[in-house]
């Protein structure tokens, strides 16, 4: 990820997903979240919510914990370190964005052909 | 429910708008509110009895007497030991509650800091009310042996605060302000603050009576107020909450 420049050389492309944004954003809320709850919460499949989840954890941004509450089998899903830093990078140049967009800079515009 | 629920948002203005309307329904699934308020005006309507009945006990020998009178300058120990112990055991039973609706819920819980604040306050009401009785700041008003009468008018306004903060209800009151900071909350943050307002404005009160019962509107009102707010709070929780 390259961090100068305009907002969009900063944003990182495994974050820069709404899902996987939805996810980061909600396990930072909660601290530690449980499978079921974000499967409903951001209204996807167990299948697609795995598959974004495992993408994450690939990159280090979350740390999935596997065990039993009584007989009935439950995931966590913490955000590590890097993932918090993450999640605030991209929000932090999604605002950068949005103020480039309101406010632009003349050469922020489209030069004439 | 599909491969990809979560409604198409890219531009950088609808992704911020998703992170905001996700950490608002975790904060709504993390809170429990009614319950703390619920515990704590249960403590409350507790004390009375104990007030009422229990015997005083001059643990800190600050009763002086006389034929046909008795003057204990500061509260009965007994009614201090009840607060801290019961308060104690509140809070432990509100953590407990967070704890078990969190896993239930799926959803970690920022209870903690409420939980160490309501225990820390607990302790220092104690405290502070010990040291009041030892080193009174405000004169008792029926103290016959008082000599000259004193005017307890001109108290500063830190003096009324710091003995608001011997007061229980009252910190109820102030770790109920760290509880809305934590559930992000501010219908309850401006709950806190009424009833705060309110139970430093009765409990300031110079309270000229030989009733046994002169501290029941302290009570009364302070445990009302809990009440009702457990009462609203539960019925206008989001209703995936109230099924949880």
């Amino acid at each position: 990820m390259t961090t100068g420049g305009h907002p969009t050389n900063g944003l990182d492309d495994v974050v820069h997903q709404r899902v996987r944004l939805g996810i980061l954003a909600v396990a930072h809320q909660a601290r530690q979240v449980e499978f079921g709850f974000l499967r409903d919460t951001l209204q996807l499949t167990a299948g697609n919510l795995g598959q974004h989840l495992t993408v994450l954890e690939k990159a280090g941004l979350i740390e999935i914990e596997k065990g039993y509450e009584g007989k009935r089998p439950r995931t966590w899903v913490t955000l590590t370190a890097a993932g918090q830093t993450a999640l605030r990078d991209e929000i932090t140049h999604l605002k950068q964005l949005i103020h480039q967009l309101e406010h632009p800079t003349p050469a922020d515009l489209p030069h004439p052909a | 429910m599909t491969n990809e629920s979560v409604p198409q948002a890219d531009s950088p203005r609808e992704l911020l708008a998703v992170v905001r309307d996700l950490t608002s329904q975790v904060r709504a699934a993390q809170r429990g509110t009614w319950f703390p308020l619920l515990v704590l005006a249960v403590v409350t309507l507790a004390a009375i009895p104990v007030y009422r009945f229990a015997p005083y006990l001059d643990l800190l020998d600050r009763c002086q007497s006389r034929p046909g009178h008795v003057v204990c300058p500061g509260p009965n120990p007994a009614e201090l030991l009840y607060w801290t112990v019961a308060l104690l055991l509140a809070y432990a039973l509100i953590a407990a509650f967070y704890v078990r609706q969190s896993r239930r819920r799926g959803v970690g819980t920022t209870i903690r800091p409420y939980v160490l604040t309501g225990v820390a306050l607990a302790v220092l009401a104690t405290a502070v009310s010990v040291w009041l009785t030892l080193y009174p700041l405000l004169p008792v008003p029926a103290d016959p042996f008082a000599a000259p009468q004193v005017e307890i008018v001109h108290a500063g306004p830190e003096v009324w605060l710091l003995n608001a903060l011997g007061s229980p209800t009252a910190v109820i009151g102030l770790a109920l302000l760290v509880l809305a900071w934590v559930e992000r909350y501010r219908a309850l943050l401006a709950y806190s603050v009424g009833y705060l307002v309110l139970v430093v404005a009765v409990g300031s009160r110079i309270i000229h009576s030989d009733s046994r019962w002169y501290f029941l509107p302290d009570l009364l009102v302070a445990a009302l107020v809990l009440l009702l707010g457990a009462a609203v709070f539960a019925r206008f929780r989001p209703t995936a909450q109230a099924a949880a």
